[in-house]
């Protein structure tokens, strides 16, 4: 009998060897879920994950072999609705798993609360016939444990992690010393172009027209002589009388025509006004009824225009 | 130099013959006060064998000025009342059957005279509006298949009311650009307006117009003004003008280049020589000089000159764009 148990348990222990070898592949592989067998053989309590945050669910499967004819129920296992775990939903679907033993599974979704390791509370297994009487109860106490972690700050960001915002590659800020140095340096450019300009006005008044007119007609009189035509010296002529009246008395000659500077002048009263639209009238018969002057018309035009800017000029000093 | 003096000797031609235009303004004057830019105008296009197309508001003795015109210059008249009704038939003529001999017979309309007022032109619909503006063209019209020349001179004053648009058929671009000026006819001065009231408010007839031109003094001073002296940089001030109204940019104008919706047509550069021409012998010149070309350059160019979407919007008219290209464009 004794050698007949020893094979039992040899045979038995066999059957373990050969079960954890099977098992432990699994168990490496599928690492979290966390297999502790009962203070009783055939109950198997199985917790994945085991470590959950308070709040989560695990899920707990209770497995338990017995004999084909006969009926297994889980009780007490409503108290797992008793903090710290609220049962959310249960499963129970069986198997054969040899000639006349079959294997119950009770699979229980529950929300875990609390915090620190907790045990799965304890609970019993009733065996009944066919006919619904109870053949056995046995009450288990399993010691497999969930660790729940309490939410903190830390804990939080690990659940949600919240994307920190968006950063502009270039913040506001930094644009603003880039902007106000734009405008800065914009209103420089146009208090500089501003001063430029003024000076360049200011010296361009300085330059007097009058000037720059006798300079270009004692040229005009040296090209003259050397051979110019003179229905080309008259439209020169013209030319330099038109932009002298326009930068002297600030008219606007050169789009003008002969009787809109006229016009212009007698408004301003300018004297001697008849002496310029005689040469005016001059010249505009040479440039657009071909008249044609010789020489010396030519010359008498030119020293006459000299007059009129001379006379224009009281500040000019005399011609050597 | 021989040049100049045979410029001189038409100068002198030119005074003589322009003689009667101040003999028919001086008949003008007994019945119209002030409005001299406007008879200028169309003695100008009368010279040139030109069509005025006049813009006025109501009563501003448009229909006046053109009827005592033609009665001083001994010109058949004829105003044509532009309506909504009226068919080319009722412009140009028809055929007529005549029961007797059982015959049509060609029935000229009113287009058969000298001087043709069409009041209103824009009151009447493209088909009349185009058998005008097509006898305008080729001086001839069609009635069957008889086609009829028109009397020379033959010059049409149309007018349009600028402030009343509704019910009117706008005139196409193509057909205005016939006209060889568009004459703006503005309110009368102060005083003129003063001696108007005096002058009319009165119960005696007006002052009886003389005919004092004879056709022939017409068709001498077309002569003479085709003899006018153009020089090159007049022709080529002309030019730059028109050219400017299309491509304002080239001419340092570069504002006005979005403000343009179309420029100037050809028929701007050779209306604006002839009426420079027929300009020139109003002032007795035999040659052409650039204040000629302005002068004139307003009524030439300003229905030729479209102004765009943007100019609209900043209320900029076809006389505004003409004084910026006057202004930027440089006198020879």
């Amino acid at each position: 009998m004794n050698r007949r148990s020893e094979g039992y348990a040899s045979g038995s222990l066999k059957w373990l060897v050969i079960v954890l070898f099977a098992a432990l592949p699994m168990l490496t592989v599928c690492a979290l879920p966390v297999a502790a067998w009962g203070a009783v053989s055939g109950v198997t309590v199985t917790l994945a994950p085991d470590s959950v945050f308070v709040g989560d669910r695990i899920h707990c499967i209770i497995g338990v072999r017995h004999p084909a004819n006969e009926l297994v129920a889980l009780e007490g296992i409503d108290s797992l609705s008793v903090q710290p775990f609220e049962l959310i939903s249960r499963k129970q679907s069986s198997s054969i798993v040899s000639l006349g033993t079959a294997k119950e599974s009770f699979e229980f979704e529950l929300a875990v609360f609390g915090s620190g390791r907790l045990l799965i509370p304890p609970f019993s297994v009733v065996l009944r016939d066919s006919e619904g009487k109870v053949i056995k109860r046995d009450s288990y106490r399993s010691s497999t444990l969930v660790l729940v972690k309490a939410l903190t700050d830390s804990t939080m960001r690990e659940i949600r992690p919240i994307k920190p915002p968006i950063k502009p590659l270039l913040p506001f800020l930094l644009f603003l010393p880039v902007i106000l140095g734009v405008f800065a340096i914009a209103g420089l450019v146009l208090l500089l172009l501003f001063f430029l300009k003024r000076s360049v006005r200011t010296s361009a008044e300085k330059v007097d027209p009058g000037q720059v007119a006798q300079r270009k007609l004692r040229k005009l009189r040296s090209r003259l002589s050397a051979g110019m035509p003179p229905p080309e010296c008259y439209e020169e002529l013209s030319n330099i009388m038109r932009s002298f009246l326009e930068t002297h008395y600030r008219i606007r000659a050169l789009e003008a025509v002969t009787q809109e500077i006229e016009r212009d002048l007698k408004k301003l009263g300018v004297a001697g006004f008849e002496s310029i639209m005689n040469l005016l009238a001059q010249a505009d018969l040479v440039k657009f009824a071909d008249s044609r002057p010789d020489a010396e018309e030519s010359r008498q035009s030119l020293r006459k225009a000299e007059e009129v800017i001379r006379s224009a000029r009281p500040s000019l000093p005399p011609e050597e | 130099m021989q040049h100049a003096v045979e410029l001189e000797e038409l100068g002198m031609q030119i005074t003589e013959a322009s003689r009667f235009i101040e003999k028919a303004e001086e008949q003008l004057s007994r019945r119209v006060i002030g409005q001299h830019d406007v008879i200028r105008r169309i003695f100008i296009a009368m010279l040139v064998n030109g069509h005025i197309l006049l813009e006025g508001v109501p009563g501003l003795a448009k229909t006046l000025i053109i009827r005592t015109f033609a009665a001083a210059m001994n010109l058949k008249f004829q105003r044509i009342q532009f309506t909504p009704d009226m068919l080319p038939a009722d412009l140009i003529g028809t055929m007529i059957y005549n029961p007797k001999d059982m015959e049509f017979y060609p029935r000229k309309g009113p287009v058969f005279a000298n001087v043709i007022l069409a009041d209103e032109i824009n009151r009447s619909p493209a088909k009349v509006q185009s058998a005008l503006l097509e006898a305008m063209q080729e001086r001839q019209v069609t009635i069957g298949t008889q086609t009829f020349p028109l009397q020379e001179p033959f010059m049409v004053l149309a007018t349009q009311n600028p402030i009343e648009h509704e019910g009117t058929y706008i005139l196409p671009e193509a057909q205005i650009d016939r006209f060889m000026m568009k004459v703006i006819v503005d309110y009368p001065s102060y005083d003129e307006e003063l001696e108007i009231m005096l002058k009319s408010a009165t119960n005696a007839s007006a002052a009886p117009v003389q005919p004092v031109v004879q056709p022939v003094d017409i068709a001498k001073a077309r002569a003479l003004i085709d003899l006018i002296y153009v020089d090159p940089r007049v022709q080529r001030y002309i030019v730059d003008l028109v050219v400017a109204s299309r491509k304002p940019a080239q001419y340092g104008i570069a504002s006005l280049e979005t403000m343009i919706e179309f420029g100037a047509s050809p028929r701007a550069s050779i209306f604006l020589l002839l009426a420079s021409k027929a300009h020139a012998f109003l002032q007795h010149r035999a040659y052409i000089t650039p204040e000629d070309v302005k002068a004139i350059a307003y009524d030439t160019l300003r229905h030729r000159i479209r102004p765009g979407y943007e100019a609209e919007a900043d209320n900029i008219r076809s006389d505004d764009i003409i004084r910026q290209i006057l202004q930027h464009v440089q006198v020879p």
